[in-house]
């Protein structure tokens, strides 16, 4: 690689995201940004092919997007930390990528202490020698509300988009949001298309009963996230008539956690430790909703997933106090839905009779 | 001409068919095995009832499916009503047992429990990725034995040392069971063992949390096995009920609810005698290749589906 050369940099595709990986790269860092295509069979066969049989899904699914990402062209790719297996997922991939014969830079930021600000410079310095840190500072903020946005947005898709009177108009609204997004460049891009999604949301018709079925979806960090590793979970259940509601995305676990100090005192009775990166958030969460009187819980892990395995007693004895069914759904490599759709419809059917009923 | 309704439930070992009148008694039924051919299956099955219904005072008008091939049956047979096994279940359960609180049911490779609630599902769970706690485990290891599985029941009773067999999973349990009867167990104990594993496994699996409140109802295939019957009852420590008609339960559900449904179309029993075949079409509009069903009927395309976006939809 010759050194004054422009990085070409990917991170593998991660439910939506990528539009603000890709704001931040290019506007904030001043270097390419290579998109992964979006996640299909194949990449979850690459991944799979490459990878440990025991590892769990997401792993072989980024794993997937990686070796996509390097054959679009990517000469850098970057791998997230994170309090479980996660943490050595970067070091692994990265071997297993370079026993492949791919030659890249690999940026794992488990390599670095994500607690200290100096470290996030060291980053960016690595990525990118000439970068002009206000701007960064001022860009990356712009990546950062752009998260916050489509997070905001996308909770009140799910919310309402089960509902759309018009057969389709708010579904094409949230997509013209999407695409804005992937495509922007600038902070006007951004406020617009937000601006542009809530009109649209505000003025579409809705056809919403006075007490809808409500559901509260809780799970591994990265499967309940992303469509294609549920099986498009979210929008098969709210295409039946469903609200939606999942607490858990970046903007929450990442941006807002310190809000929620509070967390482990209201679940003390559930639970005394932290058991992972996402179990006390979980926990908490599925009781907000038991508590807000919501209609079911959806619980949604890769399989082997030792944290939330581990939430699932708690979800239990919560179902037992509150009196609300919890459907528990694990996910490997299987692309088939045919099992999950019995098990949504069933649940559907259940929570349906129910409400009529109590 | 009093009205008629008609469940079929195709499921992965065997295809049921239910024909009820409007106060939901049976006025015909049919069990068969499936064999890998659901298409087969529903025509055989079409056929076996028309013989048993009485068409000079009674006329279907409306059907359900239900069952894993409930959607391609659904296409074949015209359904008024398609609708997934644990909802029929539960609406054919709570019909005849109002009282119920806890449905058990294990079929051919599925296994689910069903909690009710002043005659409403609350609450169920099915098994996701084993298929331990099956009628599949029950009917290979009767062949492993040599006996018939519908014998099972009757060896297992004689039984009153039952063996010790692993039951977390199929192949702890077989190598298990192997090893015991090179030990020189006798088949009987053996038997027993295996009726006790399937409930083991069921507890600690489907009914992992739940809580199994009496009147408990035991229905799918293995509930014709006594042996299992018994080994439950032993294990709850309450009577388990087995309705004569539990193994056609999903098609009377599914009958039942197709009666409640507002759709009516007459059904045509000469559906025996048509020809259907099904296609799969890769769509290759993306890396996905989403593998597309069409059903033939002739040639006439009737249905398709397997497609995940638009771009499928154009692909026949």
């Amino acid at each position: 690689m010759e050194a004054m050369s422009v990085r070409k940099v990917a991170f593998p595709r991660y439910a939506e995201y990528n539009c603000a990986f890709r704001y931040i790269f290019e506007e904030a860092m001043d270097v390419r940004c290579i998109q992964p295509p979006a996640i299909t069979r194949r990449t979850m066969e690459l991944g799979a092919k490459h990878s440990p049989e025991f590892v769990c899904t997401p792993f072989k699914i980024t794993l997937g997007s990686m070796i996509e990402a390097l054959e679009a062209g990517a000469d850098t790719l970057l791998m997230v930390h994170g309090l479980c297996r996660l943490g050595y997922y970067g070091e692994l991939q990265e071997q297993i990528l370079h026993d492949l014969g791919y030659r890249f830079d690999f940026i794992n930021l488990s390599e670095y202490d994500m607690g200290k600000k100096k470290e996030y410079i060291k980053i960016v310095k690595r990525i990118n020698p000439k970068v002009h840190l206000a701007k960064f500072a001022a860009k990356f903020m712009e990546g950062i509300r752009m998260v916050e946005y489509l997070d905001e947005v996308t909770a009140e898709y799910y919310r309402s988009c089960g509902f759309d009177a018009t057969g389709g108009q708010y579904k094409a609204a949230y997509r013209r949001f999407l695409t804005a997004l992937y495509t922007a460049r600038t902070r006007a891009d951004i406020e617009d298309a937000y601006r542009a999604v809530r009109q649209s949301f505000q003025t579409i018709p809705i056809n919403k009963p006075l007490r809808p079925l409500r559901v509260g979806i809780v799970g591994e960090f990265y499967t309940v996230m992303d469509a294609f590793s549920n099986l498009e979970l979210e929008d098969k259940l709210s295409g039946m008539g469903v609200e939606l509601y999942r607490w858990m995305n970046v903007t929450h676990q990442f941006f807002q956690y310190s809000a929620q100090k509070n967390m482990g005192v209201k679940i003390r009775d559930l639970c005394t430790y932290e058991m992972g990166p996402t179990a006390t958030a979980n926990i908490w969460y599925a009781k907000e909703c038991a508590e807000r009187g919501f209609d079911g819980l959806i619980h949604v892990k890769s399989a082997g997933c030792t944290p939330e395995i581990d939430v699932m007693p708690a979800l239990q004895t919560i179902s037992g106090t509150y009196k609300v069914p919890v459907l528990y759904l694990t996910y490997d490599s299987q692309t088939s839905d045919v099992g999950l759709m019995t098990r949504l419809e069933a649940f559907y059917d259940m929570i349906e009779m129910r409400k009529k009923v109590l | 001409m009093e009205h008629a309704y008609l469940g079929i439930d195709v499921g992965s070992i065997s295809t049921k068919g239910a024909i009820i009148d409007e106060n939901n008694q049976l006025l015909a039924s049919q069990y068969i095995w499936t064999q890998g051919d659901p298409i087969g299956a529903v025509k055989e099955l079409t056929g076996l009832l028309e013989k048993q219904f009485d068409k000079e005072h009674y006329k279907i008008v409306a059907t359900g499916a239900t069952g894993s091939a409930r959607k391609l049956v659904g296409a074949i047979i015209g359904a008024t009503m398609v609708k997934n096994e644990i909802t029929a279940h539960a609406v054919g359960t709570t019909t005849f047992y109002p009282d119920v609180r806890t449905i058990l049911e294990i079929g051919g490779q599925d296994s689910k429990i069903i909690l009710v609630e002043n005659g409403v599902a609350v609450d169920y769970a099915m098994n996701t990725l084993c298929a331990a706690g099956t009628g599949a485990f029950l009917s290979s290891q009767a062949k492993r034995l040599g006996i018939e599985v519908e014998d099972i029941g009757e060896y297992a009773l004689r039984s009153t040392h039952p063996t010790q067999i692993a039951a977390r999973c199929t192949v702890f349990a077989e190598s298990d069971l192997v090893h015991k009867i090179q030990m020189g167990h006798p088949r009987e104990d053996i038997i027993a063992g295996v009726c006790n594993a399937v409930v083991a496994n069921y507890l600690n699996n489907v009914g992992k949390g739940k809580k199994i409140i009496s009147p408990v109802v035991f229905q799918g295939g293995v509930s014709k096995n006594k042996g299992v019957v018994a080994a439950f009852e032993d294990t709850l420590g309450c009577q388990v009920i087995v309705d004569p008609n539990g193994h056609l339960m999903g098609a009377l559900g599914v009958a039942i609810l197709a009666k409640k449904g507002s759709v009516r179309r007459d059904f045509d029993f000469s559906v025996e005698n048509m020809e259907f075949h099904t296609r799969e079409a890769g769509c290759g509009g993306c890396s996905n290749n989403c593998e597309i069903i069409c059903v033939y009927r002739g040639d006439e395309l009737i249905d398709s589906w397997g497609n995940r976006c638009e771009r499928g939809a154009r692909v026949h």
